[in-house]
């Protein structure tokens, strides 16, 4: 028997699409002060959101994923960005920038702020080059487009958008042409497949969780990594152990306490995600002899806050229920954000 | 890291109902990082009415007591026929240091009488007092607020001699740690400012607190000396201090009538008033009653703030504030200090 020249590695089963700005990384730049902070940051500089790291480390840990990224940062910060992720101990396979410098040389104002024109077709010729076998688990936050970006992504994978509502939200979202051709073609040389899981909204901006509903039980809004951990631990994607060195980071590098994880776990809960079965794994786990849980000392009164929070919960709603999604109807969430921030203001000025 | 303060919310039995304050108490986990909520109530409203706002979920948690207690209902009645109604089950929740503090809207004799049951009165003290704050024409303390403390406006019908001592220690104490007024001046609530004017038990209260070391006692108030603020604290038994608060709402409602009248009436009147609006506006803004959330409950070894009926979610917030200002700077061991050994 005569060995192969070479072995090739299996094909990924999984690909996690990470946003950076609000969903990996704390960013602020609502103002033009902020986003020159931003800009001449170096990479020890920039903050990790609480967990994203551990959590996309545990992803990864088995080897069977790819991990891409496309972000909103202009391509000029690409060695700081990909220095902060190796300082991290995140590896990614693809890390798409936005050419900025280029759009502003062609006169393209509006593809600086733009979302759907970006993302999207970013998103849909990253898919055509990856493995079409692969399942997919998204991960962005509350700040711009990105429930409404994955989510249209994601149905037009799986062949449940027309391609008129597709031109109708290019359209609106005031997309120029060349990235429409090229969002059109990338979605046709896509294979049509139902393949994204989860979408997990980091709530930066404590968006209420309802208003992701009309997005359906996909996208699940989040406060925290160890949320999302836990969902992703209920599917099968990660085990206790996992999830316990997710919320050991938090607890560690972010002054997360037994407090704030145990609302956490009861806040999925109240939002109807059945993640009570989760306990006596979880328990399990942190009862092993391993020295990165003396972090997460003393076990007894961790298991008596969570069992707590379980108890006092009366019934649990069930679960959000599938929707489907009328992205006409959405058009506004593709919105640049000072825009959204604007209306959000205005709800709050109500409320005084 | 020090420990988190949490306040227990119980949300229901206010006149705007649970959302308003799980609003309130969501409000305070955006402005306060340092503050927990634990909302007592109807899971399934308050799980309706988070859902809609911004709030931390990492901050808030939910303690399912879906009965409550109405503003009508006569309060031992109510508490004996619903043992697990949200007010009883926050003061528990608070006893067993699950929380630090109660805020609530709802009826308050309920809610004086779920803290007898459930908290223990601080040695020395006899009596709980209601402690209400009054917009008055001079300003208090460090933060100059126009606002004075009367205390007792209800818990307590009938005050001892003792008890009025008490309550002005409370008062004293209270006004220290909310109103940052390092030395506030302390009177007695009497019908001369004489120190033999009133009844035996006042004339009593006046001997012992004119003898009592780490008070500033100013002597007595009269009833028109309450909207002046002559004193930061002023003493009175629950009964007469309630007639006063009353007293006090009604002319400030009758006020506001009589300016919708003269807006109503004549031309010259209405514009005068619309010159008039900014300062009105002002007026209002720094005697708004909502930025002090509530009444405290006095002299339980646990804070119980007993928030307006009709509060909206800022008074809400600042109630759950209020609360842990007091926690964080122990009141109860505050109290304890100050009180005759």
């Amino acid at each position: 028997m005569s060995l192969p020249d070479r072995i090739d590695p299996p094909p990924p089963k999984r690909i996690y699409r990470w946003d950076l700005d609000k969903t990996y990384l704390k960013t602020d730049f609502d103002t033009l002060r902020q986003l020159v902070r931003t800009a001449l940051q170096s990479a020890d500089q920039k903050v990790t959101v609480p967990g994203a790291a551990a959590l996309i480390r545990e992803l990864r840990e088995r080897g069977d994923s790819r991990l891409c990224i496309v972000s909103g940062s202009p391509k000029q910060m690409r060695s700081v960005l990909e220095e902060k992720l190796k300082l991290d101990g995140v590896e990614w396979d693809e890390l798409i920038l936005k050419d900025n410098v280029r759009n502003v040389l062609r006169g393209r104002f509006r593809a600086l702020r733009g979302q759907v024109g970006y993302k999207l077709p970013a998103l849909l010729e990253s898919r055509a080059r990856g493995p079409a076998e692969a399942e997919e688990i998204l991960f962005g936050d509350d700040a711009e487009a990105d429930a409404f970006i994955y989510s249209l992504y994601a149905d037009l994978l799986a062949g449940r958008v027309e391609e008129s509502v597709l031109l109708k939200v290019l359209e609106h979202a005031r997309v120029y042409d060349d990235d429409r051709q090229r969002t059109l073609a990338a979605w046709k040389k896509a294979e049509r497949a139902d393949k994204v899981r989860r979408i997990f909204i980091h709530l930066d901006r404590l968006t209420p969780p309802a208003r992701f509903s009309v997005y359906g039980p996909r996208v699940i809004p989040v406060f925290n990594y160890f949320q999302a951990a836990l969902v992703l631990m209920a599917d099968g994607v990660l085990s206790a152990p996992q999830v316990v060195r997710v919320a050991v980071e938090m607890v560690q590098g972010a002054g997360y306490n037994l407090l704030t994880l145990a609302n956490s776990f009861q806040d999925m809960i109240r939002r109807g995600h059945p993640l009570q079965e989760l306990a006596h794994p979880l328990v399990e786990a942190l009862q092993a002899p391993n020295p990165i849980m003396n972090a997460m000392r003393p076990v007894p009164d961790i298991i008596a806050a969570f069992t707590k929070r379980l108890s006092v919960l009366g019934a649990p709603p069930p679960p959000p229920r599938p929707v489907q999604i009328n992205y006409l109807e959405l058009l506004d969430d593709a919105r640049p954000r000072n825009e959204k921030d604007k209306d959000l203001e205005d709800d709050e000025d109500e409320d005084e | 890291m020090p420990r988190p303060i949490t306040i227990a919310f119980d949300v229901m039995g206010s006149d705007h109902g649970a959302a308003e304050v799980v609003k309130g108490a969501a409000r305070l986990t955006l402005e306060s990082p340092g503050i927990h909520a634990l909302l007592v109530g109807d899971g399934d409203e308050i799980r309706k009415a988070l859902e809609e706002i911004r709030h931390s979920g990492e901050r808030v948690s939910v303690h399912h007591a879906p009965v409550f207690i109405t503003m009508d209902e006569k309060p031992s009645d109510a508490l004996a026929r619903k043992p697990d109604a949200s007010i009883a089950v926050a003061t528990r929740l608070v006893r067993d240091k699950e929380a630090d503090a109660v805020v609530s809207a709802g009826n308050t004799g309920a809610g004086v009488l779920a803290c007898a049951r459930h908290f223990q009165l601080i040695p020395g003290v006899r009596r709980a007092a209601l402690a209400a704050v009054y917009p008055t024409q001079q300003e208090h303390g460090e933060k100059h607020d126009p606002f004075s403390l009367i205390l007792d406006v209800g818990a307590t019908v009938d005050a001892a001699p003792d008890d009025l001592v008490a309550f002005a220690v409370m008062g004293a104490q209270y006004s220290k740690v909310i109103s940052k007024n390092p030395n506030p001046k302390v009177a007695l609530l009497s019908n001369g400012v004489e120190p033999q004017k009133g009844p035996p038990r006042v004339v009593e209260a006046h001997q012992k607190l004119a003898a009592l070391p780490g008070i500033r006692f100013s002597g007595n108030v009269e009833g028109l000396d309450i909207p002046k603020g002559r004193a930061d604290v002023i003493v009175t038994d629950g009964f007469v201090g309630n007639v006063c608060l009353k007293m006090l709402e009604g002319v400030a409602e009758t006020v506001v009538d009589l300016a919708r009248y003269a807006y109503k009436s004549k031309l010259r009147w209405r514009a005068g008033l619309a010159m008039l609006s900014s300062g009105i506006k002002r007026l209002k803004s720094i005697t708004d009653w909502e930025q002090y959330g509530g009444a405290p409950v006095l002299g339980f070894d646990q804070l119980f703030i007993k928030a307006h009926g009709r509060s909206r979610s800022k008074a809400i917030a600042n109630a759950g504030k209020v609360a842990a200002k007091a926690v964080s700077a122990n009141l109860a061991a505050a109290i304890r200090e100050g009180l005759p050994r």
